[in-house]
């Protein structure tokens, strides 16, 4: 029972984890209406230059604090290079071109880093658990769901409280309406790019430690990242943590006593609210 | 690009004069797995980016039967089309109900969904080391292990495809795809159930690609873990855009550079996805609309035709 209650804990800190990848990519495809195939790929970046920052600086936090900012930087880049000319072509070579560049910071990845993974420490004050009377937990572990709650919660601040957020929620639901209004839709879409992209970073940066690093671990998040995308709708913040935490779990308390389907699990979970519910969790097109 | 047949003739009987008989049959093999692909992505207006799904199941399915049960090569062929028909209509039934983004998401979810049983499902698939050992029986007295004999039998196969498919395309089947693609609305209103076409696209789509499934296992004696991931969904879309999905042929002419560029560049350099990564960012950015269009404007430059000034 204890270990069910553990692995539920894992499950919920993973699903942040998802929730923020979801939330990021959900920005991006929602506010400028393209498939983004490059988001694992950020999220793979933002990990392991989080493990060379920190690493180089001697100083997790720091690292922790650059590292996804280095990927917010490369999302305004990518948008403002190559995507902002893409608006008006199909999906079909809006996807070339970002999983080109997943490719290429994929392979990328391999060049700097090497094709072997390798694991990074939490820094020290994180490291070893912590009791919590049902059973014993990872310090770094509890850190993140509460890092991860945190930017949900900042995200949901801004997109909900501030003028900036609302238009940016406009954009979502009528990109010419806002364009009309006299509202810069260009400078929407660069923005909402760097912030899904900072999402992406920083929940590579957080996984580092749990997990590791590895060159295949972006395209592993990317399905997931779609996974939450599709159950929790474009844009919907609730339906994206809704769908992290549920897929999270789910992964979790199956790998506890079949680890061999633990990742095969989340996408069957989809498959199984899709075939009851095929408008996703919250029923939004 | 007067008699398009004709220079598909010319081209399978030329092609293993240029290239290795097993590269040239791989490279029908890829057409016919792009055909499917293009009827959805081309025809329909759907981007699927979970073909792989169907392509491996067939090859893990027909290979096992061959494998172990020593089944004659047609019955593989019925099979593997059977499975990949099958294995679409499960995908497509949840993908065909969310459109646009959702639906080329899904797609690639589900993709993963099969990627990853096959992953843990070693016992059957080999896990990451493939499912070796997956023979091409002789039959009716045609030794199928001569490279030349297999590439004649993939070729005529091929040949059968896309007369096929080219019926398919020019039935009131393919015009209502069509009407589809340029207004799902619409096509709606007329009466069309667009789900059930859609998914009727995704089925025959599926068949395509298990065909090309059971072929390519036969072709290399071995299902590679990859054959089932999102590298050959991928793939098979990269093919069909760099060919252009515009029009029948546009699959073909992208297998061929596809496959005969990735077959010679992945022997020079283990990271030349790196490179492919920057070939599609570049095309994309300066070359869209692929092969065929570039042809018709680099023919159309030349001699100007009216009706395309008239656009």
């Amino acid at each position: 029972m204890n270990l069910l209650f553990g692995q539920i804990l894992n499950g919920i800190a993973t699903g942040m984890l998802y929730a923020l990848m979801g939330l990021g990519l959900s920005l991006i495809t929602g506010v400028l209406n393209i498939p983004n195939f490059a988001h694992g790929a950020l999220f793979a970046v933002g990990a392991y230059l989080l493990a060379t920052v920190s690493g180089y600086l001697g100083n997790f936090w720091l690292g922790l604090l650059i590292a996804p900012f280095g990927i917010a930087l490369l999302g305004l880049a990518i948008e403002y290079l190559g995507v902002r000319r893409l608006y008006a072509a199909g999906h079909d070579y809006q996807l070339l071109f970002t999983f080109g560049l997943a490719l290429i910071l994929s392979e990328g990845i391999i060049l700097v880093w090497g094709p072997v993974g390798f694991s990074h420490l939490p820094p020290p004050i994180l490291r070893g658990g912590v009791d919590l009377g049902f059973t014993f937990y990872p310090k770094y572990r509890l850190f993140v769901m509460a890092a991860a709650g945190l930017l949900v919660v900042l995200t949901y601040l801004f997109l909900e409280k501030t003028k900036y957020g609302a238009i940016m929620r406009a954009g979502i639901e009528n990109k010419e309406m806002v364009s009309l209004l006299g509202i810069d839709i260009h400078k929407l879409f660069t923005v909402a790019f760097a912030l899904g992209a900072y999402l992406a970073g920083i929940a590579g940066a957080l996984t580092a430690p749990i997990r590791g690093l590895s060159p295949g671990m972006g395209v592993d998040m990317l399905g997931i990242a779609f996974v939450v995308v599709a159950l929790g709708g474009l844009g919907n913040l609730l339906g994206a943590i809704a769908a992290g935490i549920l897929i999270g779990v789910a992964q979790a308390v199956v790998a506890a006593y079949w680890i061999e389907a633990s990742t095969a699990v989340i996408f069957a979970v989809m498959a199984l609210v899709l075939l009851v519910r095929p408008q996703g969790l919250f029923g939004i097109r | 690009m007067k008699n398009p047949l004709l220079l598909v003739l010319i081209s399978i009987v030329l092609l293993p004069l240029a290239v290795r008989p097993a590269i040239a049959s791989e490279i029908w093999i890829f057409a016919i797995f792009g055909l499917g692909l293009n009827l959805l992505l081309g025809y329909t207006g759907l981007l699927s980016f979970g073909q792989g799904t169907f392509f491996g199941s067939a090859a893990y399915v027909a290979g096992w039967l061959l494998k172990y049960y020593g089944i004659n090569v047609f019955l593989a062929l019925g099979v593997g089309m059977g499975v990949g028909a099958l294995s679409a209509l499960a995908v497509g039934y949840l993908c065909v109900q969310r459109s646009g983004l959702y639906f080329i998401m899904l797609t690639f979810a589900l993709n993963q969904l099969f990627y990853f049983v096959a992953y843990q499902w070693t016992s059957v698939t080999g896990g990451e080391d493939g499912m070796p050992g997956v023979p091409r029986p002789a039959m009716l007295g045609i030794d199928f292990s001569s490279p030349l004999v297999y590439y004649a039998f993939v070729s005529a196969i091929f040949l059968l495809s896309l007369l096929l498919m080219k019926r398919i395309v020019e039935s009131p089947l393919g015009k209502i795809l069509v009407a589809i693609r340029e207004n799902e609305v619409r096509a709606g209103a007329v009466g069309f159930h667009v789900p059930r076409f859609k998914l009727l696209a995704f089925v025959i789509g599926g068949a395509f690609s298990g065909l090309a499934g059971v072929l390519y296992a036969m072709l290399f004696g071995i299902v590679p873990l990859e054959s089932i991931s999102f590298v050959t969904s991928g793939n098979v879309v990269f093919a069909t855009l760099i060919g252009g999905s515009g029009s029948l042929y546009g699959p073909i002419i992208g297998s061929v550079v596809f496959i005969w560029l990735s077959e010679s560049m992945s022997n020079v350099w283990a990271r030349w996805p790196l490179l492919l990564g920057v070939a599609f960012v570049i095309v994309v950015l300066f070359f869209r609309g692929g092969v065929v269009e570039a042809w018709d404007r680099l023919f159309s430059r030349r001699k100007i035709s009216p009706s395309r000034s008239a656009h």
